[in-house]
């Protein structure tokens, strides 16, 4: 596949303070890459750079293999973002949808926003007309998403795009996306807290902490404080009295990656295992990945929620089901710190 | 009391009968206010955009400047465009003095502080989101300006109504620079002035009805934009 984004050294700085970290990140063409971390992780900064809306502080950003920035105007065009607060101009739905095709002196207005209307579910005899206030939070990101999708843009950028809309635009938003995708090889990028969304939608994610790709995946993020205990191990309490073991964290308040795929599934209390971490929780959401091969399943331990990796064929061997309780178990070293 | 009484019959009557003396003031209050509520939006909505819009050295000044002028007295305003269009003035030759242009000359300088200022500050109160929406959508360079400017109509339209409020309602900057000249530059608060002088009550309340009605509407507008700009 073709490179389309090429980011070197980039460093972005707000007010001076170091916002976002990334020595080296390659987007191919026609990929979906997920964007997850807490909220000022960089996942918005770095959306806006990749939407040619800021220049980053230092470093290069080559798009289609020539530099951005250096000369000329940014390739604004070929990038379109969603922004988290669905933001709508005060213009009827119609008018909201083709006011990037009239800008860019397009024709057929009228085929296309309806095309893109009907797209992320909302019939256009309906909503064409209905001016912006009259439209609900999903709705009206549902308007912002198909003035994107108008403009079958070469790069689809999306920040929150579920975090204030009703289950069912949830999905709508995943169904657009995913059309885009497949029928006009667009490239998403897709910051969000919903993981089991992100899971449906994206090929790839990156985990973003303090402004760098800390992992690269749905990997867990285990934050302090930590205690010390014997024999160099330190403790993660958790609200129901268990606790997670670590080895040296290089402070209290240090955080941990821990890999889905390095947590271990039990039906049953395990005895005599090596892995020094052994929590007992329940299962809360099981979601078959975007290629069909793993299984996600999240898993609360007391309020604290893991997620693990496991194939469709040992769901099915270990018969789990939401709602069941299970073991976790996982090494101490496990755990890498940032 | 009974004379305000008649004076309000009187004056219906004169409304309702067409008196040519009465729709005479209406026709020219309308004339030169719609000449300066025009001049004044040509003039004003590209100086508060760019006040508003664009940060430069200065704009604090100007704006402060721009905001003071909007308590500058009716009559200031008369004596400063007298001194100027009088024929001893440096615009003398231009004969506009005791002539609706002139009049219309002086409500635009009373008019434009409020279109400048209303109209920055509503730039200045477009969302931080809208700049950003309209960049990722490829709004660029003028594009963007009117693009922003359009988002803003509605506060704009409220400038526009809040100025031909002062415009209609101002008596002395007509008075002054108008004359007050029966049939040619006497407007409707300049007969009532002058009426009400007389002890003459009849025309001066049909004329303050009407005054009132254009205020109606006028400030049903207002409510009406303000509504709309704050969706």
């Amino acid at each position: 596949m073709k490179v389309l984004y090429e980011l070197s050294g980039i460093k972005h700085r707000y007010n001076g303070r170091l916002v976002l970290d990334i020595p080296r990140l390659v987007i191919e063409e026609g990929d979906i890459v997920g964007l997850i971390g807490p909220n000022g992780s960089g996942k918005s900064t770095l959306l806006r750079i990749l939407a040619f809306l800021e220049a980053p502080s230092e470093g290069t950003l080559h798009f289609k293999g020539m530099p951005v920035g250096s000369e000329g105007e940014p390739p604004r065009r070929d990038a379109t973002l969603l922004l988290q607060d669905s933001f709508l101009l005060k213009r009827s739905v119609f008018d909201n949808v083709i006011y990037g095709l009239k800008i860019r002196k397009e024709k057929s207005l009228r085929k296309k926003a309806f095309e893109a209307l009907k797209m992320v579910g909302l019939p256009p005899e309906e909503f064409a007309h209905r001016p912006w206030y009259a439209l609900s939070g999903g709705e009206a990101q549902r308007v912002a998403l198909a003035a994107r999708l108008v403009l079958r843009p070469k790069v689809l950028l999306l920040d929150e795009p579920t975090a204030n809309v009703d289950e069912a635009s949830a999905i709508l938003i995943k169904e657009a996306v995913l059309r885009a995708v497949k029928e006009w090889k667009t490239t998403v990028v897709v910051a969000t807290h919903d993981l089991l969304w992100l899971y449906e939608v994206a090929k790839s994610v990156l985990n973003l902490y303090q402004g760098r790709i800390a992992a690269q995946g749905t990997s867990n993020l285990i934050s302090g404080p930590w205690r010390p205990l014997n024999d160099g191990l330190w403790e993660r309490a958790l609200p129901d009295g268990q606790g997670i073991l670590a080895v040296s964290p290089p402070s209290e308040t240090a955080t941990a990656i821990l890999d889905p795929s390095d947590i271990v599934i039990a039906t049953s209390p395990p005895a005599k295992v090596s892995a020094q971490n052994i929590l007992s929780g329940r299962v809360t959401q099981m979601l078959l990945d975007n290629s069909g091969e793993r299984v996600a399943v999240a898993i609360s331990l007391g309020g604290v929620s893991l997620r693990s990796t496991i194939t469709p064929k040992a769901v099915k061997e270990l018969s789990i089901q939401p709602g069941q309780r299970v073991w976790v178990l996982f090494k101490a070293t496990a755990l890498r710190w940032l | 009391m009974d004379y305000i009484l008649e004076g309000l019959i009187n004056g219906i009557v004169l409304l309702v009968s067409g008196d040519e003396e009465t729709y005479s003031a209406i026709s020219t209050t309308l004339k030169v206010s719609t000449m300066s509520i025009i001049a004044s939006l040509i003039i004003g909505i590209p100086i508060g955009f760019v006040l508003g819009y664009f940060d430069f050295p200065g704009k604090r000044t100007l704006r402060t400047i721009s905001d003071t002028l909007l308590a500058i007295p009716t009559v200031v305003v008369g004596l400063l465009v007298y001194a100027f269009i009088s024929r001893r003035g440096p615009l003398g030759s231009l004969g506009l003095l005791f002539t609706l242009p002139g009049i219309a000359v002086g409500q635009t300088i009373l008019a434009l502080p409020i279109v400048v200022s209303l109209t920055a500050g509503a730039v200045e109160g477009l969302d931080r989101q809208l700049k950003l929406t309209l960049l990722t959508l490829g709004a660029r360079g003028r594009q963007l300006a009117i693009s922003s400017l359009w988002e803003g109509r509605y506060a704009v339209l409220l400038a526009a109504a809040t100025a031909y409020g002062r415009v209609i309602s101002e008596v002395g900057a007509s008075m002054m620079l108008g004359g007050n000249i029966k049939w040619y530059t006497r407007t409707m608060t300049t007969a009532i002035s002058l009426e009400t002088a007389k002890g003459e009550f009849d025309m001066g309340i049909a004329l303050g009805l009407v005054l009132m009605l254009l205020a109606f509407a006028v400030n049903a507008a207002l409510s009406a934009f303000k509504k709309r700009a704050a969706q």
